[in-house]
């Protein structure tokens, strides 16, 4: 018996849908307990979350900082917290995490200092271009995001949905709930990504440091400089002020720290120099850059921009847009006088 | 608009739905609004482009139609327009880079401008569909079409837009023109096509993608894990973007369009031509017949033959990217191609085995060893298409495997096996049809409950794999940067 083509399609179509449900069974085959719905619904469905580090809050409590920096490597690679701590005699706790971005900002803000009730001078946070208002930038960083989240975050997953402006995450929950696939993903990765250290280390131990030293081997201090520091330019899509910022985090930092009473400096850090030049800037990315001044003053905040800071020359970077030991030195002890005059 | 977005999805159900509701004309009209649709789905101003590209081709086309005379002013202008807005957006930078770089040579220190937009996407394989309508009407071969409208769907038809095939006008523009009904057979072929290409996007290509990347953001990497990365680009580039065609001529089935085949198993090639004439078919094709041939193709002295070869492969790797790594990746090409002709070494035997017997005898020991031997060929060209920076390239071509402890050993075998793993689909099916070939059959016709059943456990599987195994990190399609 032949079966026509179109009878082909409709087999295939229900056997497409049908089949995956067999993982289902094969979840329950696997001791694998349920995972929890994810603090950012709109992102990811339910998945397995490294612990909120709640220690922050009581250790940020005892130290009862003068300043907080929070941050990425941008941060890292400017601010030497013991010279600025000296340079403004107001101790500084920093709160970075490399390859982090505005999502783990705000929530740093909002769950570690703010939480914490101490009531530092400011609290800056270092960014690049358009950062403050790509919501999305880094975002999927979970290993530090999950740090800072608490088990919802209803706020920030609002704009993340208003940013990802459709509402197919809830396609995906559907069908997360009919297939179980992430929970399936749970006890399948690791069998997949792990079978070659297996054949070639039958034995859990050495196949544990053969590991190790391979994500070592795959460290930054291994990377080329610029895949280390995130060199992509800045698009003229994201220059667009009005359209992303009520789809950012933006808001939420500054409604947040106002609340609390908070001082929330913003800098923006230089690019990398170019031909002794300070990097180009478009004009989309100017407007942006005087809408976001504007924005963040007239809530209460304060914007600092390192771009076309004479002083900032070449020679203070390393690779990429990070400076090396010496410009981290000589930048830091800059922004404490550059940060006296602003907040006398 | 990317395939392998939801966004995608909802825009193709709705389009496809909408279109068999529509007579002929109709449907033109709501291919080139969806086609446009896609195209400036996130950057709308790439669509001034298309648009400009379209009209001036259909101007120069009925020019070159109404003035006989004036054919060669009408060519000129569709060639320094389409080539000037490729060369504007794709090589300017890079000229001005290596002009900058001579000067600099020479003590001069001079500031240059430096173009800072976007790389419109597609816009290389576009500008080449568009060439293909003018180059073909100015020939004699193609008559110039009246219909704007049929000219613009046939420049931007979205299923292959951005990353091809790139179709001849003579294929594609009676396509549009014709009358189309909808075909369940065409229907039940394209669906299996789009399920095995989001298959090899999202399960193998992006998998083994992560694993190249990691290798080539390395500052040191070792013999083996370079070669275990470039063995996982050699998967990846393949699977990404034979992903991309797959796509592209499934879902044209659904709208009743047949697109060329531009894949034939390229890692089952014996020598460098066999590799060419399976690879990227629809750009090798196109420089076949508007490079090399009118350079003089293989007319005359092999010296002339072998010029042509290397001019049409260094144009050909140059279409690729302004850099120079692409250069280097088409010469090289290029090189392999002369010099086995040359020595006929790599190339089957004739009138014996697998060659004599059309391909229908299963391929022996001595057809193992070419199709190995090309394929290490391939991955050290993969190396070169691969790797942007010069420098990187020599230090990677004198990297030894004499000086690596054996951790680094260790961890380029599990990078391999781990790359090799994913592809164990891809290598199955391309081992499975150079086996087979020569033997004829139909995909699209009635089939047996047997194959029926294994058809759409194959789709179940493949989707059960995509939810399952799709990697958690996205990555656009290579080809939609060239």
């Amino acid at each position: 018996m032949k079966v026509p083509a179109a009878g082909q399609l409709l087999v295939a179509a229900a056997v497409l849908l049908l089949l995956p449900l067999g993982l289902r069974a094969a979840n329950r085959l696997h001791a694998v307990p349920s995972l929890q719905p994810d603090y950012l619904p709109a992102l990811h469905g339910p998945r397995e979350r490294i612990p909120f580090d709640a220690g922050r809050v009581p250790a940020l409590r005892r130290m009862n900082p003068g300043l907080v920096v929070i941050g990425d490597s941008m941060a890292g690679s400017r601010i030497d917290p013991a010279i600025l701590t000296q340079r403004t005699g107001r101790l500084t706790a920093p709160l970075l995490y490399a390859g982090s971005g505005p999502a783990w900002w705000y929530l740093v803000l909002k769950n570690w200092v703010i939480a914490s009730g101490i009531h530092p001078r400011a609290v800056i946070i270092f960014f690049r271009d358009t950062n403050l208002t790509n919501v999305l930038f880094r975002i999927e960083e979970t290993w530090s995001l999950d740090t800072a989240a608490l088990a919802r975050e209803d706020d920030l997953n609002a704009v993340v949905a208003r940013r990802r402006g459709s509402p197919f995450y809830r396609v995906r929950d559907a069908f997360e709930r009919v297939y179980q696939a992430e929970q399936a993903r749970r006890w399948v990765e690791p069998v997949l990504n792990e079978w070659p250290a297996r054949v070639i280390f039958p034995y859990r131990r050495t196949r544990t440091i053969f590991r190790d030293r391979l994500n070592d081997r795959f460290g930054l201090s291994h990377l080329r400089p610029m895949d280390a520091a995130d060199m992509r330019a800045t698009e003229d899509r994201e220059a667009d002020f009005d359209a992303y910022v009520e789809k950012s985090g933006l808001p939420l930092m500054l409604r947040d720290a106002r609340a609390a009473g908070l001082t929330l400096v913003l800098v923006r850090a230089q690019r990398r120099p170019l031909d002794g030049q300070a990097p180009h800037q478009s004009p989309a990315l100017r407007r942006y850059v005087a809408r976001l001044q504007a924005y963040i003053e007239a809530r209460g905040g304060v914007f600092m921009d390192d771009t076309g800071d004479p002083a900032e020359t070449i020679d203070l970077y390393d690779d990429g847009d990070h400076l090396s030991r010496e410009g981290r030195r000589r930048y830091t002890e800059a922004f404490a006088v550059r940060l006296q005059q602003r907040l006398p | 608009m990317i395939f392998h977005s939801l966004d995608f999805v909802v825009f193709f159900v709705v389009v496809v739905a909408a279109y068999w509701r529509l007579r002929h004309r109709a449907q033109n009209v709501l291919l080139l609004a969806a086609s446009y649709l896609f195209y400036g789905y996130v950057h709308p101003w790439f669509l001034s482009l298309i648009a400009a590209s379209t009209v001036i081709d259909y101007l120069a086309a009925r020019g070159m139609e109404r003035w006989p005379e004036r054919r060669r002013r009408c060519m000129a202008v569709s060639v320094i327009s389409n080539f000037g807005m490729l060369g504007f957006f794709k090589y300017f930078n890079f000229f001005v880079d290596n002009v900058h770089a001579v000067l600099a040579s020479a003590g001069v220190h001079a500031s240059v401008p430096v173009l800072r937009v976007l790389l419109p996407v597609g816009i290389s394989f576009y500008t080449f569909q568009a060439m293909s309508y003018t180059i073909d009407v100015f020939r004699g071969e193609l008559r110039a079409r009246r219909s704007l409208l049929d000219v613009a769907v046939f420049i931007s038809f979205f299923p292959h837009l951005v990353a091809g095939p790139i179709q001849r006008a003579s294929y594609l523009l009676p396509q549009v023109e014709q009358e189309r009904r909808f075909s369940a057979e065409k229907a039940a072929s394209g669906f299996f096509l789009i399920v095995w290409g989001f298959f090899k996007k999202l399960v193998i290509a992006d998998n083994v993608g992560v694993i190249a990347n990691k290798v080539f953001a390395l500052n040191d990497p070792s013999f083996e894990i370079l070669w275990a990365g470039v063995f996982a680009f050699a998967i990846q580039i393949y699977a990404d973007f034979s992903a991309y065609t797959d796509i592209a001529r499934g879902s044209s089935r659904w709208l009743g369009f047949e697109l060329t085949e531009n894949f034939e198993h390229p890692y089952m090639a014996r020598n460098p031509a066999d590799f060419w004439r399976r690879w990227n078919i629809s750009l090798s094709t196109w420089f076949r017949d508007y490079v090399y041939i009118p350079l003089g193709g293989s007319r005359g002295s092999e010296g002339i033959w072998a010029r042509n070869v290397l001019i049409t492969f260094l144009l050909s790797g140059l279409w690729h990217g302004a850099s120079w790594n692409y250069v280097l990746w088409g010469l090289y090409h290029g090189v392999l191609l002369v010099l086995t002709r040359a020595h006929h070494i790599l190339r089957p035997a004739t009138g014996t085995g697998y060659a004599a017997a059309g391909g229908r005898a299963a391929p022996g020991v001595a057809d193992v060893l070419r199709i190995a031997g090309m394929f290490v060929l391939t991955l050290i060209g993969w190396l070169l298409f691969r790797e942007t920076e010069i420098a990187a390239i020599a230090r990677d071509l004198r990297l030894s495997p004499w000086n690596s402890s054996p951790f680094e050993r260790q961890a380029g075998l599990a990078l391999f096996l781990l790359a090799f793993g994913y592809s164990i689909p891809l290598w199955t099916q391309s081992i499975w049809v150079e086996l087979h070939r020569g033997v004829t059959r139909r995909d699209d016709g009635p089939a047996g409950i047997g194959i029926t059943l294994l058809k759409a456990l194959a789709c179940g599987a493949a989707f059960t794999a995509i939810l399952i195994l799709r990697s958690r990190t996205s990555l656009d399609f290579i080809y939609f940067q060239f």
